[in-house]
């Protein structure tokens, strides 16, 4: 029967759970598909006494995420989520507590971008985050999403970032898989109850954050300190992982890599699509076809010395980016190629691969096309997974979308 | 692995029948992993639901093209182009159909199941369009895999919330069909090997055609929604006096006036909501119940 623990849960109840489980005090929350299951079941949570303190339905993102950094700062213990178009509306408020420098946890639900707008994932709008000073982590299954909450909060508070969790839509946030879900007393273990060490607001103690500065030095020293504090959460990620690893007996790295070691050829990949991606290894390899897959994990602070040291000494890696930045491609694809630089061992091809846009699946055709693609001494980099089938689609729309010359 | 799709339409339980099999396939030890498949929320459109199960870990992610067991709720949709249930089936696919007979073309091809699930829940449940339980039951027997204890578990953690008498209503259904149906066989799916795809590189298009523009408008009557009806409204014109306050109140605007001033229904378009038959002062519209296959 049930093994103890064990449930099926999609991404985002897992992510619910994941916050259950961290205690937390305080949620803001603005729904949006397809993230909304995350905060209705919190919402629920909160409202039959499961969960003890305060949830807040705003009126946007954007102050939803400047209320969860203001509760950082009084020292209590604090999740969010979004998603795609209320991601790029709260923007501005994720730049601005970055630099106050208060930790919590909040969740992506990746979703495309309008326009044209749609529901379903690819990941320019946590890539629209990549820059703000947030910690990232990308979950692939169910089980990371949980498991990525409850470390985050112990890097986000060591740190002092906040520290964003990413799952593709649908493809994890509705999709139910088997999670396991520890005691409370593991968890409290592992991640005790929050008291704060930095100053926090009290009634009894004014002070101000986020104050103005003028001349560039003093702007400078702030952004160079936030700058630090970023890459010095990679160690402190690292640590928390091993003791992770003692709690639960799950070890994650910055990255993971599945069937690396003697591969010829070297899909990268990050969140959920990866799955596909480590399927089609497993295919390819039974056809004598060497592949293998490395997997982005930690993203922001971006672990160019771990991602160089699995991808050096391989002939030939595609980067496959479920994002694009028109005029340039793919977002991952040049922090990955300038990780590599500086290696003599550096692969001798790799390319950029576009694909999965607006939730567009993956199929093992489009990797034995990039595996092609790796062998062509002339392939042209961009490589668009795009064929004949989606242009005649298009086209159809195309027809209907057109005027018709004045039928009467 | 075992691959399951379940077709069936907004509101009738598809999406939990899905997450049943897959709690049932979790129980009796295997992994699982379970997925629904629809745009925004629309009772009776057509809605896809996944589930599978495998010894080893799901290496696998979103819709299944080619499952081994294709569970359709709802018999109207067979001929339905935008559902296409049968889509992706090839000869070792078990196809169940929610219904009275087994279409001959579908007989031909596949191996085809029918039974008559909406009189079962009629009976068991007093309802006749909620399928959870039932097709959960089809499709867990049919795998051959899954034990009844663990299927009932799966039952009652998935319909926790209602009362006790819906309860034992699905319990008792799901025990029912458990013992109607025999496992059938499932072959594994031998890996094909891969073939690259044939990829296009997209040629840029002046603007026109490029960007999300339309010029032509009124292309929402292209988009047939009348195949999301599960009930279908039908004017008595003996008794009805042309008031047409269920064209004023039609919220899709599918009733249009004749050229007698009678109101008539655009039935590639009506989705089924009714509200015609609610507000109808005489009564006049009655509700029946789609059966055939739609056209």
């Amino acid at each position: 029967m049930k093994t103890p623990n064990k449930i099926m849960l999609t991404g985002n109840k897992a992510a619910a759970w994941g916050a259950r489980m961290a205690g937390v005090e305080y949620v803001p929350a603005f729904p949006i598909t397809p993230q909304t299951e995350i905060v209705e079941t919190l919402a629920k949570w909160f409202a039959d006494g499961t969960l003890q303190g305060k949830f807040t339905n705003m009126d946007s993102e954007h102050s939803m995420f400047m209320a969860a950094g203001s509760a950082g700062a009084t020292g209590v213990r604090v999740f969010t989520a979004s998603s795609s178009q209320g991601i790029l509306h709260g923007l501005e408020s994720l730049y601005t507590i970055t630099g106050w420098r208060v930790p919590m946890v909040l969740v992506n639900v990746s979703r495309a971008l309008a326009t044209p707008i749609t529901l379903e994932p690819d990941h320019n709008d946590v890539m629209s985050t990549r820059d703000c000073g947030l910690i990232q982590l990308h979950a692939e299954t169910c089980q990371e999403v949980f498991d990525f909450i409850l470390m985050g909060y112990r890097v986000a508070e060591e740190v002092c970032l906040p520290v964003l969790v990413n799952m593709d839509g649908f493809y994890l946030s509705f999709t139910r898989e088997p999670v396991l879900i520890p005691d409370e007393q593991e968890v409290r273990s592992f991640l005790p109850l929050y008291t704060a060490t930095q100053p926090v607001f009290q009634a009894s103690r004014p002070m101000a954050r986020a104050s103005a500065v003028f001349g560039g030095a003093t702007y400078t020293s702030f952004k160079l300190q936030q700058e630090l504090a970023c890459r010095n959460a990679e160690g402190c990620f690292n640590r928390v992982a091993q003791d992770f690893e003692k709690h639960f007996g799950r070890l994650y790295g910055p990255v993971e890599t599945f069937h690396l070691d003697d591969a010829e050829y070297v899909f990268v990949m990050s969140n959920s699509f990866a799955t596909k991606g480590k399927s089609a290894v497993q295919k390819l390899r039974q056809q004598g076809i060497k592949a293998g897959l490395l997997k982005l994990r930690l993203f922001r602070p971006f672990p160019g010395e771990a991602i160089a040291s699995a991808l050096a000494g391989h002939a030939k890696v595609a980067v496959i980016d479920q994002n694009l930045a028109p005029g340039m491609g793919g977002i991952t694809y040049p922090e990955i190629v300038t990780s590599l630089y500086a290696r003599e061992d550096r692969p001798e091809k790799i390319l950029s691969v576009i694909g999965g846009l607006g939730g567009k699946d993956m199929d093992d055709q489009d990797f034995m096309a990039i595996i092609e693609n790796l062998d062509k001494l002339d392939g042209g980099s961009p490589l668009y997974l795009y064929d004949e089938k989606d242009v005649s689609g298009f086209n159809r729309l195309q027809q209907i979308a057109e005027l018709k010359e004045a039928e009467s | 692995m075992w691959r399951i799709r379940i077709h069936g339409r907004g509101g009738q339980g598809i999406k939990t029948a899905s997450q049943i099999i897959g709690s049932a396939g979790f129980y009796s030890g295997f992994q699982a992993q379970d997925f629904p498949l629809y745009g925004a929320e629309r009772r009776g459109a057509p809605v896809i639901a996944f589930t599978r199960i495998s010894k080893d870990p799901v290496l696998e992610r979103g819709p299944i093209l080619s499952p081994d067991i294709i569970l359709i709720g709802d018999e109207t949709l067979l001929n339905d182009p935008q559902s296409a249930p049968l889509c992706g089936a090839e000869p070792s696919t078990i196809i169940f159909v929610n219904s009275d007979r087994t279409p001959e073309s579908l007989k031909h091809n596949f191996t085809v199941m029918a039974i008559n699930l909406t009189d079962l829940c009629i009976q068991y449940l007093d309802n006749h369009t909620v399928y959870s339980s039932a097709l959960s039951a089809v499709g867990a027997r049919l795998l051959g895999i899954i034990e009844l204890p663990d299927l009932l578990q799966a039952v009652e953690d998935e319909l926790t919330g209602v009362s006790s008498k819906v309860m034992k209503g699905n319990l008792d259904l799901a025990r029912k069909i458990f013992e109607v149906i025999q496992p059938a066989v499932v072959s594994e799916k031998v890996n094909k090997p891969l073939i690259a795809k044939q990829l296009v590189f997209p040629q840029h298009r002046p603007v026109i055609e490029a960007a999300p523009i339309i010029l032509q408008p009124g292309n929402m009557a292209l988009r047939k929604t009348g195949n999301w009806r599960v009930e279908r409204p039908e004017i008595d014109y003996e008794h009805c006096n042309n008031c047409l306050i269920c064209y004023a109140r039609c919220p899709d605007g599918v009733i249009g006036v004749d050229s007698d001033g009678r109101p008539e229904i655009d039935y590639d378009h009506c989705k089924g909501c009714l509200i015609c038959a609610q507000e109808c002062p005489g009564h006049f519209i009655n509700t029946v119940r789609e059966t055939g296959m739609f056209p």
